[in-house]
């Protein structure tokens, strides 16, 4: 049995000297090792919702909640978000925000969280080392870490999130200063670290990703989960076009190009269900074409 | 092979940042306790000698000539014609005569606002502001107050970053920063609202950055990446500076 280890019930919250809530009756529980993505239109509550899985909300920003989230048994309320750090961690949309701005080199700034929990110095060089090499930032580590380019700060942000070794990790559009390659090399690394045990919550506006990393997909709208399962429930839903999401190209895609109502299921979601699904409809087709 | 120049600036470099602290604030407040401004100028000859010899003399000859020319004129216009302390005159102006007590005080605070200028600055070429703050809480500064003053020193080439990137910003969209005085003011007095606003933002932004990042756990004794550590060089120095302080006393005592 798997057991929950992020629960959000009927949380609703809004920002101080604000008259719309920014997250209203949200309700969800996230099971260890899931992988968790929540999509929407900007302005949907997506990373206020983030602030609150790590305790930000309230313990940090001034405004009015209603509701309870716990984070492996601790309620986000009475702890405080040190203390929920060494559960979960954050890593925000402006990997620069992510910087202590305490650190002359990268190496520094990786360590600057495990040295707040009082971790050993030869043990922050195996770490950072280990890390580094991940992250693939080995050549940064005596950098200025303000010096470096914007997807540079941003395989470091997310580094110096990792490095603390979280049960959860919360990822909020973490990729929105890599080109394309190293977006795709950063969630490789992330499946992996999905695939060795650690929980992701990930918010994203890419629904190729989402559809080929999540267990389940949440959809926000106006502080709401309007929509929420599994990529298939939530993509194929017809609701979701009123909620301003997209299902991914390869659906729409593949729901052009296959008639429908001859296989068990005439649509993807997925590059690989996509090149699959197109291979099986070719292959037929060639089949069924006169013989000369 | 190392240059003597390098070896030099190595050896300045690996002092450790409490001693530096230490030799610059007992130069600058011995020189200040001595009743004659010669030892002050003494030092400070000595100060571009080792700023020559680490590399940077041609930066503290221009931060002296800088300030300190127009500082000492200043105040030796103010205390050299008119200090009430004024007793022996050794030059008459017309307008003013100039006055030895006046001007041996003005001369003495110059001096001393030279030390501290020029030691400082470099104290600060030589050590990074990460490692002054991890010997100090090494040597027990609460570490909340330590990152007070490091995230204080950073901020201002981050401010600094700020600025350039505004500036191209409203450069782009036809706003003339370059040219006269006047127009050069003109072109920065916009740039003081969002930068700082902006700064406003970051500081509340880097709170939760530090939370995140596990500032302040309970329980647990903050370790530093940063190994500061204390040579007998640092305590020979450390010994010299406080009998330079001590002896400096001697004459007011006696």
């Amino acid at each position: 049995m798997t057991s929950t280890l992020i629960q959000v019930s009927h949380f609703s919250y809004r920002y101080n000297q604000e008259s719309e809530v920014a997250l209203k009756n949200v309700h969800l529980e996230v099971a260890a090792g899931e992988f968790v993505a929540m999509i929407g239109a900007n302005g949907s509550g997506k990373s206020t919702l983030c602030n609150a899985l790590v305790g930000l909300i309230p313990n940090y920003f001034v405004g009015y909640s209603e509701g309870r989230i716990t984070v492996d048994g601790k309620d986000t309320a009475s702890v405080s978000v040190g203390e929920l750090s060494q559960t979960i961690g954050l890593v925000f949309q402006n990997p620069f925000n992510q910087l202590s701005y305490t650190a002359d080199t990268v190496a520094e700034e990786l360590a600057y969280g495990l040295g707040n929990r009082g971790v050993p110095r030869d043990e922050m060089f195996s770490k950072i080392k280990k890390i580094a090499e991940l992250m693939q930032i080995d050549e940064l580590l005596d950098k200025n870490p303000l010096e470096l380019s914007g997807g540079q700060v941003q395989r470091v942000a997310l580094a110096s999130a990792i490095i603390l070794e979280p049960k959860i990790l919360v990822l909020d559009e973490c990729t929105t200063q890599l080109d394309p390659i190293g977006s795709e090399q950063i969630m490789d690394i992330i499946k992996k670290l999905n695939e060795s045990g650690i929980t992701i919550v990930m918010v994203d506006h890419d629904m190729e990703r989402v559809a080929e990393l999540a267990d389940k997909v949440y959809v926000l709208q106006h502080g709401s989960i309007v929509l929420g399962g599994t990529p298939e429930e939530v993509f194929c839903s017809p609701q979701l076009a009123e909620f301003s999401v997209s299902p991914p190209d390869y659906y729409e895609i593949t729901k052009n190009v296959i008639q429908p109502g001859y296989r068990e299921k005439d649509f993807a979601l997925t590059e690989s269900q996509a090149i699959a699904l197109l291979q099986e409809v070719l292959y037929e087709d060639r089949n069924q074409e006169p013989q000369a | 092979m190392e240059t003597i120049d390098n070896s030099i600036a190595v050896l300045v470099r690996n002092i450790n940042p409490i001693t530096k602290l230490l030799i610059v604030f007992c130069l600058g407040i011995g020189c200040l306790i001595y009743p004659l401004p010669f030892v002050g100028y003494g030092i400070l000859c000595l100060l571009v000698i080792l700023g020559i010899l680490i590399g940077q003399g041609k930066q503290v000859l221009k931060l002296i000539a800088g300030f300190g020319i127009p500082v000492t004129l200043m105040l030796l216009f103010i205390q050299g014609l008119y200090s009430p302390k004024n007793i022996t005159m050794i030059a008459d102006f017309g307008f003013a005569q100039m006055g030895l007590e006046g001007t041996m005080y003005a001369l003495k605070i110059s001096s001393t606002l030279l030390i501290f200028l020029a030691a400082f600055y470099l104290m600060l070429q030589t050590t990074k502001n990460s490692e002054t703050v991890a010997a100090l809480t090494q040597s027990g500064l609460n570490t909340k107050i330590g990152y007070l003053i490091l995230a204080s020193l950073n901020v201002v080439p981050q401010m600094q970053r700020k600025v350039k990137v505004i500036q191209e910003a409203q450069e782009s969209r036809g706003v003339e920063i370059s040219g006269s005085f006047i127009q050069r003011a003109k072109a920065f007095l916009p740039l003081i609202g969002p930068v700082v606003l902006s700064s406003l933002t970051d500081a509340q932004e880097r709170g939760m950055t530090l939370e995140i990042r596990g500032f302040g756990i309970n329980g647990d004794k903050p370790t530093s990446y940063i190994k500061v550590e204390t040579t007998s060089l640092d305590i020979v120095l450390r010994i010299i500076a406080i009998c330079f302080l001590i002896s400096s006393l001697i004459p007011r005592l006696l």
